[in-house]
């Protein structure tokens, strides 16, 4: 039935073949694209796009196969059965929608990718050779068996290929343009060389019959490249769409997340601003707490301050009292201010009048003295009043802000103090002299009380009847003895008085005096004794005994305060004055105290002569015996004004010369 | 009752004029102990006789003032003549008030320091006496069973038989049998002589307490 038994040659169009490889890149681009798409929508834009999709895929394939076949030149004139060929163009899209829906599931497992490629493979292999069934030409078409199933291979296989890559490139974001051209290049390259294998497969033998060319055409030229550039529209369409398809749901969602981002900024800018209102708010509340807290524990610290608080206008008048100062004075408000106040405060001390604070005042800096300041119940009590002044622009004082603090407590134990540490000086002076009295008194009276109780027995004895001559000469000698013992005693006295000659050092008179008005300064002020020194500069030191000197220093101050205690108006003065005077060193104790009468000036010196109630007599006998020790003198003089007591040293470098 | 020998104690630093006084305080035909501090007094074997204590004031380690407390508290009820060689008004009434019975400053009257020995004696002897007294009641109550003490409690308080008996929830013969046993016991002889009995051994508890 075959009349020649040679194949047909048939030989390539390159020009198509190239055609058709540029029409299978861009299918193969179209269907990655499009992937990416029916994967990222939802719903019917799914199914929109997968339809659409698989259309302009399936279109792409067959156009690249058609042209394939159009490529073809054979020896005959060909003409196509155009039914079947719609029904490969129906098998491509077809195909394509399994491709599509295959690499646009969420997951796609090797069995789903097996699957798919097998359907796809197989829809495309069969294209390919319903393809050639559409062919009318003059010719027996013989396939060859290796040849086809090597092209279904390779279609199965570059199905699989072609799932993996789309599914891998499905996310449009992910990767570029270039990467899907090239994955699109690999694609068509495949597809063309399926299709060409599968080309390859068909030998066509001539044949005397002619093709049935019922519903077949003919391909003209246009025709031809009118498919192309269909195709080629179809696809670039699809890919257009899908671009701005895309393009318009990124700038969506860009918009959108520009919109949220905008709101979420806004959202914080808000509750930032919220959170400055609520923290100022809560900051105004603070402060005024703080200023309310402030005003209250200013009130606080005004009533309960432990101080009187006054204010005062530079005449002296006051224009301020605090509560507690009316409280403590019991002057009402009226009665406290001007000078009322000035009642309060004891008329023997300084600022007891108003002379005395505007004098205070005149000097015009921060000042503090000691006075004593009347209660209610009429006690009185040593305050410290300090007052500041506060000035006007000009430097003018305008008033004088003040406290008054009790220090009545403070001072007694001062003076308790001063007292025990003045123990040493005044107070031992007293005592040992009393001490030393009733030793002598006790040392003396024992042997003394033996000695009459003794005579006493032997009087006895003597008027008894039965005198015992034994006994009495017992007790007679006992008599003898304690005599003896009692003059012993006295003897002992005596040496110990004499003794301990006292050392001798170079003592510097002055400072013994200030040493002596510091131990005695509050014995001083407690008796409002007014200290005036007089120390001369330059005075040759003295060869003595310090502690002795301090002593006698001690007596004659202490006297000078006593003989002034009855003063009760006017100064009570006591003058301490150093000189040298015709090679000596002389020291004055002079106070301002009723003197004495001169006919005493001497009595005054004698043991136990005292004018005092409480005195025992011996301070100033004992101070006198303590400067003639010294190579000194010591008198005393009594003068209208007070008492004079004088007492000479020679100084150091007379017993050295 | 024998007297005991009463016997004066001398303490005084002084050794010869403890003497003096021992010598003085002998010739009267009393016995004396003499000792040079409190502490030896203290230490001192002392003899149960009606007894005083002639004391310096000025003694060492301790004055004798102090030394009278610390006798009165010790629970040593003896009378205590001072003697001073340097004395003053606080030191003497302080003395006085603590229940010394004379203050003597030194040198004494030989006559006064006598007196007060005596006095002293005689004033620690009625205590003795009474101490011993109340010692004897007290041995005669203890030996009252406790039901007797609750009957003669009730007695002195002037209840009658009937009262107590119903009291202690007994009979009246019951009742007039323990108080017959205990006014025998106290060696009472009358209602009255019971009541002060009682009396003496409540106002003696009373001081010591």
């Amino acid at each position: 039935m075959i009349s020649e038994n040679a194949a047909m040659t048939g030989s390539y169009d390159y020009g198509e073949v190239s055609r058709s490889i540029v029409i299978a890149v861009a299918a193969s681009y179209a269907a990655l694209d499009l992937a990416g798409r029916v994967t990222a929508t939802h719903g019917r834009a799914r199914a929109a796009w997968l339809t659409g999709g698989a259309i302009a895929m399936g279109i792409g394939i067959w156009a690249m196969h058609f042209k394939g076949m159009l490529a073809f030149r054979l020896s005959v004139s060909v003409e196509y059965h155009w039914p079947t060929v719609l029904a490969s163009l129906s098998v491509a899209i077809l195909a394509s929608a399994v491709a599509l829906y295959a690499t646009s599931r969420q997951k796609m497992g090797l069995v789903d990718a097996l699957t798919g490629s097998i359907i796809m493979g197989g829809g495309i292999a069969g294209m390919h050779y319903i393809g050639l069934a559409a062919m009318r030409l003059p010719a027996i078409t013989r396939f060859s068996p290796l040849l086809v199933s090597l092209s279904i291979f390779l279609a199965v296989l570059f199905s699989l290929v072609a799932l993996l890559m789309a599914f891998d490139l499905r996310e449009e974001t992910r990767w570029s343009a270039m990467r899907r051209l090239g994955s699109a290049l690999v694609m068509g390259a495949a597809i063309s060389a399926m299709h060409y294998t599968g080309m390859a497969a068909a030998a066509f033998m001539p044949s005397a019959l002619p093709p049935n060319l019922s519903h077949a055409v003919s391909i003209s030229p246009i025709g031809n490249n009118g498919i192309v550039i269909v195709t080629l529209l179809v696809l670039g369409a699809a890919i257009l769409t899908s671009s701005v398809d895309r393009q318009a749901e990124a700038e969506v969602r860009q918009i959108n997340q520009g919109l949220e981002h905008q709101v979420t900024e806004r959202t914080a800018q808000l509750e930032a601003t919220n959170e400055q209102l609520r923290k100022e708010i809560a900051e105004r509340e603070r402060a005024d707490e703080a200023l309310r807290r402030s005003e209250d524990r200013l009130r606080l610290v005004i009533d309960t301050i432990p101080a009187l608080v006054w204010s005062k206008f530079p005449d002296g008048s006051a224009d301020f009292l605090n509560h507690r100062f009316r409280e403590y004075t019991g002057l009402s408000a009226e009665e406290g201010l001007g000078e009322g106040w000035l009642k309060a405060i004891h008329p023997e001390d300084p600022a007891s009048s108003v002379a005395d604070w505007r004098a205070a005042f005149a000097v015009g800096k921060p000042f503090e003295f000691e006075a004593r300041l009347r209660r209610a119940d009429g006690e009185y009590r040593w305050f410290l009043f300090r007052g500041e002044p506060l000035r006007d622009e000009v430097g003018k004082i305008v008033k004088w802000y003040g406290t008054s603090t009790d220090m009545e407590d403070r001072k007694q134990a001062e003076w308790a103090l001063q007292e025990a540490q003045a123990g040493l000086s005044h107070v031992t002076r007293v005592t040992t002299m009393g001490e030393l009295v009733g030793a002598i008194a006790h040392e003396v009276n024992q042997p003394i009380a033996a000695i009459v109780t003794n005579a006493n027995f032997c009087l006895r004895q003597l008027a008894s009847a039965s005198r015992n001559s034994d006994k009495l000469r017992e007790a007679m000698l006992e008599i003898v003895n304690d005599g003896t013992r009692a003059s012993a005693v006295i003897s002992r006295i005596g040496a110990l008085l004499r003794k301990g000659a006292p050392k001798r050092v170079a003592v510097d008179i002055n400072q013994i005096i200030q040493e002596v008005t510091i131990l005695l300064r509050n014995e001083m002020a407690r008796n409002h004794v007014l200290l005036r020194t007089q120390l001369g500069a330059d005075l040759p030191r003295v060869s003595g005994d310090g502690v002795l000197l301090q002593q006698v220093m001690i007596n004659l101050v202490m006297n000078g305060i006593e003989a002034m205690s009855s003063i009760k108006r006017g100064p009570r003065e006591l003058v301490i004055k150093s000189s040298r005077d015709h090679n000596e060193v002389s020291i004055q104790v002079k106070d301002s105290g009723v003197g004495f009468d001169p006919q005493q000036a001497e009595h005054i010196f004698e043991p136990f002569f005292t004018t005092k109630p409480q005195g025992i007599g011996m301070g100033l006998s004992i101070s006198r015996s303590i400067v003639e020790s010294h190579g000194g003198r010591l008198w005393a003089e009594s003068h209208p004004t007070g008492a004079l007591f004088q007492f000479t040293l020679p100084p150091l470098n007379n017993g050295a010369s | 009752m024998t007297e005991v020998s009463p016997i004066v104690f001398v303490v005084d630093d002084d050794p010869s004029v403890a003497r003096a006084i021992k010598r003085l305080v002998e010739s009267v035909g009393l016995q004396v102990a003499q000792f040079g501090s409190a502490q030896q007094f203290l230490h001192s074997e002392r003899p149960d006789a009606p007894s005083c204590l002639v004391l310096d004031v000025r003694l060492p380690g301790i004055s004798g003032l102090d030394f009278q407390r610390q006798l009165a508290e010790a629970g040593i009820h003896i009378p205590v003549i001072f003697v001073t060689a340097h004395g003053d008004i606080p030191m003497t009434v302080r003395a006085m008030k603590a229940g010394a019975v004379e203050f003597l400053t030194k040198p004494f009257r030989d006559q006064d320091l006598l007196d007060a020995v005596q006095v002293a004696l005689e004033r620690d002897r009625a205590r003795r006496q009474k101490e011993a007294g109340i010692a004897t009641l007290r041995d005669r109550y203890e030996s009252l069973s406790a039901r007797e003490r609750e009957v003669v409690a009730m007695v002195v308080c002037g209840l009658l038989n009937k009262q107590i008996a119903a009291e202690i929830g007994t009979t009246e013969n019951t009742v007039k049998a323990h108080r017959s046993r205990a006014m025998e016991k106290m060696q009472a002889e009358s209602l009255a002589d019971l009541v002060k009995m009682v009396e003496r051994l409540q106002t003696f508890h009373e001081k010591a307490s």
